[in-house]
């Protein structure tokens, strides 16, 4: 370590190699990832976000959401996420690809939103979320400086919340919520990780490998026993 | 085993410390000043956590923002200033020559502490890039890489200018941090705010950045500070130093592998995060050196000694918990939950500004060549903060244990899983008052010690013994 | 010894020089373990360790790494299927197929409405004849037709991917949406598979709606 050049290039090395490693190499395997196109439904999977969709996922990130919400959903026997109906499958990268800044988070103090538009037993009406984000909740901050409350000109606007009681602004006054706000929630109803890819499908363990017996087509045999059938299928992917 | 007397005899305020002042002092001050910023924010941040009505109007406070403000002020604000401030210090002392091109240092910091605050007001307005630990807007990211490229030259010119050939560990730690960083900026900022790349290859891109942060930068300025003054102050020889290349090339080397940890159970391959495990796992042995190398530590005494003593065993304690959380059986617990702030209090506060802070106290009287002002504000910042520490590393380990029990369970609503942690969540924001009280009473005492203003407390020779004369009466 | 005492606790006093830490140590990293023919546990140890660290790093990553392949999320997922995605469950898929498609009408406990939609459940439709059920999925039916005793006359459309369909499922969703209704509800049929369905929509091709006694002339 007296060397100067050599010195400063194992620190290199030190940096490089892991950043190959891990940045790189995880890019060289997932960068060109595509759409799936699924022959059943005659469609690609994931869906491109649409332009308020993607303004929206601007203002989740801008405010900061992510410090309290994930958006990735762990797979089935990991976890609690498919007893709380967040989804039930696991995220995968492609659920991803079209998205301009993911927003994986790292803290669930609020639930899991992948697969919020998917939810089950029964997602939210873009209603339910604009009223959370103008009241809050014993639990969620309202965000009254993402809406408007102005007078009444004319006839009620369509995007007026429906409010009532203490909540309700003065008479001839109403709450329109911001082209902000309708981004956001119209990016939040735009997350849903439905489509199972094949990836993503629970992979059968060793002990019971292939499907129950039951379920199993006759002359098809055990997928994990059978390589034919596996080229068969990347083929056909392909 | 005592380290032998040279026959040099070098005064203890060495003409590099003279000719540095303006620059480290300027570094040290701007660092304070991010210091309390980010304590406000952190004790924002943490009431909004168990009162989220807390500034819920304030559009640029919301919490995802005061949270983004709060690190960005402890990384690019406190921690950058003052791990440069003492990074130099150390290679400017052990290379043994003047610092050079100091003026450069000083203008980099004027832009680099600029840039911050222009990134802490965008991310206010709204321009935070959402990518953990590079919040900062693109806008000033360029700025920062060349102005700390600017504040690091002098620092790297020191090392290969020094008077003696040999070197020593807090000469490798602080080179791999000047050097280095500026790499891993411009490289995390390539592929995730100029050409980004696509869905989740941001987040692993982002994690490594994260996890570089820590292996590469601020544990290497925070080791070097240690790595000097324990045997400065014990006067021993560290044990088992033979061992100290291959610590220091063990964190290098693996440190950067362990990023896959913040990614256990999501949507990236799994080789990732099992490459993490294994890579968290080969780094303990890099802990297990140093906690050998420095146990000396444990029989001195002093100001600087007790925060380094605090901070090594932080050090120590978060390497082997984070290799212990990442296995995915612990994870599947405690990940997403606060268990995860809690190592991240653990391992910045207590480790990196623990150490800091012992740097700090050691180096500053060589600076001014003047004591501090006031002892009783050291040892009141030490016990609060240790205690501020303590109570918020306990408190969120509690929380995040809890929290991650209800997660599991699929009955409980998540709704009301924040009701059934409130306790220990208040505690956390206690910690934090009591962690920024204690910064107050290190800036105060900052401020007194260099104020030109003081009257001069110190007998005639200086406050310094000179070290090689105490030796050889001893022996 | 004419400096200031070290009982000041406003300064931390250094014992030694820089030169002599930096001198010091670094003979210490020029020194051989075992000089002086010293047998010393320590570097040993350290060493078994690190190499202790590195086996089990080898081992864990073969074990663990999802063969470094990028589309095996699950680490504990078996070879044999990491390369090839697992196959879709029939049942799950023809579930997911049943609720878009056929639940409207024959709901979604498959019991129907009586007097409009047949029922499902223990149907002799269902459980009974392949060629007759595949027949009914791909082209629909028209007419009347007596299940489980009961009278109905509806029209239920073609759901297969065949001309005036409305619905344009695909060969094998037909397959899993039909082994779904065989298997669930109580019902214990065995499965339809996709060649069956492909084969019978080869032979028939664009069919008109089925009538009852068209199809009670097949086996």
């Amino acid at each position: 370590m007296k060397n100067a050049p050599v010195f400063l290039f194992g620190l290199l090395a030190a940096l490089t190699i892991s950043w190959a490693g891990i940045v790189l190499g995880s890019h060289a395997q997932l960068g060109a990832l595509a759409p799936y196109f699924d022959d059943g439904d005659q469609q690609s999977y994931p869906f491109r976000q649409s332009g308020i969709a993607a303004r929206g996922q601007l203002v989740y990130a801008e405010l900061g959401c992510a410090s309290c919400h994930t958006q990735q959903v762990r797979r089935p026997g990991y976890g609690s996420d498919q007893a709380r109906g967040w989804g039930d499958r696991q995220s995968v990268a492609r659920d991803y690809i079209h998205q301009i800044v993911p927003q994986l988070g790292g803290l669930r103090l609020g639930p899991d939103l992948a697969n919020l538009a998917a939810r089950k037993p029964n997602a939210p009406a873009a209603e339910d979320l604009m009223k959370l984000l103008y009241l809050g909740s014993p639990t969620h901050p309202a965000y009254r400086f993402l809406f408007q409350e102005r007078q009444i000109s004319g006839q009620r606007s369509l995007k007026a919340l429906p409010l009532a009681g203490r909540d309700a602004p003065a008479a001839n006054y109403e709450i329109v919520p911001t082209e902000q706000a309708q981004s956001l929630v119209s990016y939040l109803l735009s997350l849903n990780h439905a489509f199972v890819y094949p990836e993503a499908r629970p992979a059968p363990k060793e002990t019971k490998a292939g499907a129950p017996a039951h379920a199993a087509p006759k002359e098809t045999p055990v997928p994990a026993a059978a390589p034919d059938e596996k080229k068969k299928t990347e083929g056909a992917k392909k | 085993m005592i380290i032998a007397p040279t026959n040099a005899v070098s005064a203890e305020v060495s003409p590099v410390d003279v000719h540095a002042r303006g620059a480290l002092l300027l570094l040290l001050a701007s660092s304070l000043g991010w210091l309390v910023l980010s304590g406000i924010l952190a004790l924002i941040a943490a009431i909004q956590l168990h009162s989220p009505a807390f500034l819920q109007d304030l559009p640029w406070l919301t919490h995802g923002r005061a949270e983004a403000l709060r690190e960005t002020a402890f990384i690019y604000g406190w921690a950058a200033n003052a791990g440069l401030g003492i990074g130099l210090w150390l290679v400017g002392r052990l290379g043994g020559n003047l610092l050079r091109a100091l003026n450069w240092t000083v203008t980099g910091t004027v832009f680099w502490n600029l840039g911050v605050l222009a990134g802490l007001v965008g991310i206010a307005l709204g321009d935070m890039t959402s990518l953990p630990m590079l919040q900062l807007p693109r806008y000033v990211q360029p700025l920062l890489v060349v102005a700390y490229a600017a504040i690091a030259l002098s620092g790297v010119l020191a090392w290969s200018g020094r008077r003696v050939d040999s070197t020593y560990a807090s000469q490798w730690y602080v080179v791999a941090a000047l050097f280095l960083f500026p790499w891993l900026l411009t490289a995390g900022q390539m592929v995730m705010l100029w050409a980004p790349m696509r869905g989740t290859l941001q987040a692993i891109a982002a994690a490594w950045y994260a996890q570089g942060i820590w292996s590469f930068w601020l544990a290497p300025l925070a080791l070097a500070g240690a790595y000097y003054i324990v045997p400065k102050v014990t006067g021993r020889l560290l044990p088992s130093y033979e061992f100290a290349p291959l610590a220091f090339w063990v964190l290098l080397m693996a440190g950067g592998w362990t990023a896959g940890r913040a990614l256990v159970g999501g949507p990236v391959p799994a080789w990732i995060s099992t490459v993490a495990i294994v890579a968290g796992m080969l780094v303990l042995f890099h802990h297990m050196v140093l906690g050998l190398n420095l146990r000396v530590v444990l029989g001195g005494t002093g100001n600087a000694l007790s925060f380094i003593r605090f901070g090594l065993a932080a050090y120590i304690l978060s390497g082997v918990l984070n290799a212990i959380v990442s296995f995915r059986v612990v994870a599947e617990r405690l990940h997403f939950t606060f268990a995860g702030s809690a190592l991240d209090q653990l391992a910045y506060q207590g480790a990196i500004s623990t150490l800091f802070f012992g740097s700090i106290y050691y180096m500053l009287p060589r600076l001014t060549g003047r004591t501090w002002s006031s002892g009783a504000l050291i040892v009141g910042h030490r016990v609060l903060f240790i205690a501020g520490v303590v109570g918020a590393v306990v408190s969120l380990t509690v929380a995040g244990w809890l929290q991650g029990g209800y997660l599991l369970d699929g009955k409980t609503p998540v709704a009301d899983i924040l009701g059934n942690i409130r306790g220990p969540l208040l505690i956390a924001t206690a910690s934090q008052l009591v962690m920024l009280a204690a910064n107050l009473l290190l800036v105060v005492n900052f401020f007194q010690s260099v104020c030109p203003c003081r009257t001069a407390d110190a007998s005639s020779p200086g406050p310094f013994r000179q070290p090689s004369a105490v030796e050889a009466t001893a022996t | 010894m004419n400096g200031p005492s070290n009982s000041d606790p406003r300064i931390d006093q250094a014992v030694v020089t820089d030169d002599a830490v930096v001198v010091a140590h670094e003979k210490l990293l020029g020194k051989q373990p075992d000089e002086k023919a010293r047998y010393r546990l320590l570097p040993l140890n350290l060493l078994f360790i690190f190499s202790g660290l590195i086996f089990f790093g080898a081992t864990y990553l073969g074990r663990y790494a999802g063969y470094f392949d990028p589309k095996v999320f699950d680490e504990t997922a078996p070879k044999a299927t990491a390369a090839a995605a697992a196959p879709e469950d029939p049942i799950e898929k023809g579930k997911k197929v049943y609720a878009t498609v056929c639940a409207a009408c024959h709901q979604a406990n498959g019991m129907g409405l009586p007097g409009a939609f047949p029922p499902l459940v223990e149907s002799e439709w269902v459980v009974g004849s392949e060629e007759r059920l595949i027949r009914i999925a791909l082209h629909g039916l028209q007419g009347p037709v007596k299940v489980k005793g009961a009278d109905f006359n509806s029209m239920m459309p073609a759901a297969g991917r065949v001309a005036g369909s409305g619905f344009n499922l695909s060969d094998d969703r037909i397959a899993a949406v039909l082994t779904y209704v065989r298997q669930e509800w109580g019902n214990k049929a065995g499965p339809i598979t996709t060649e069956k369905v492909a084969e019978i929509h080869g032979k028939e091709g664009d069919h008109k709606p089925w009538t009852a006694a068209e199809l009670e002339k097949l086996p």
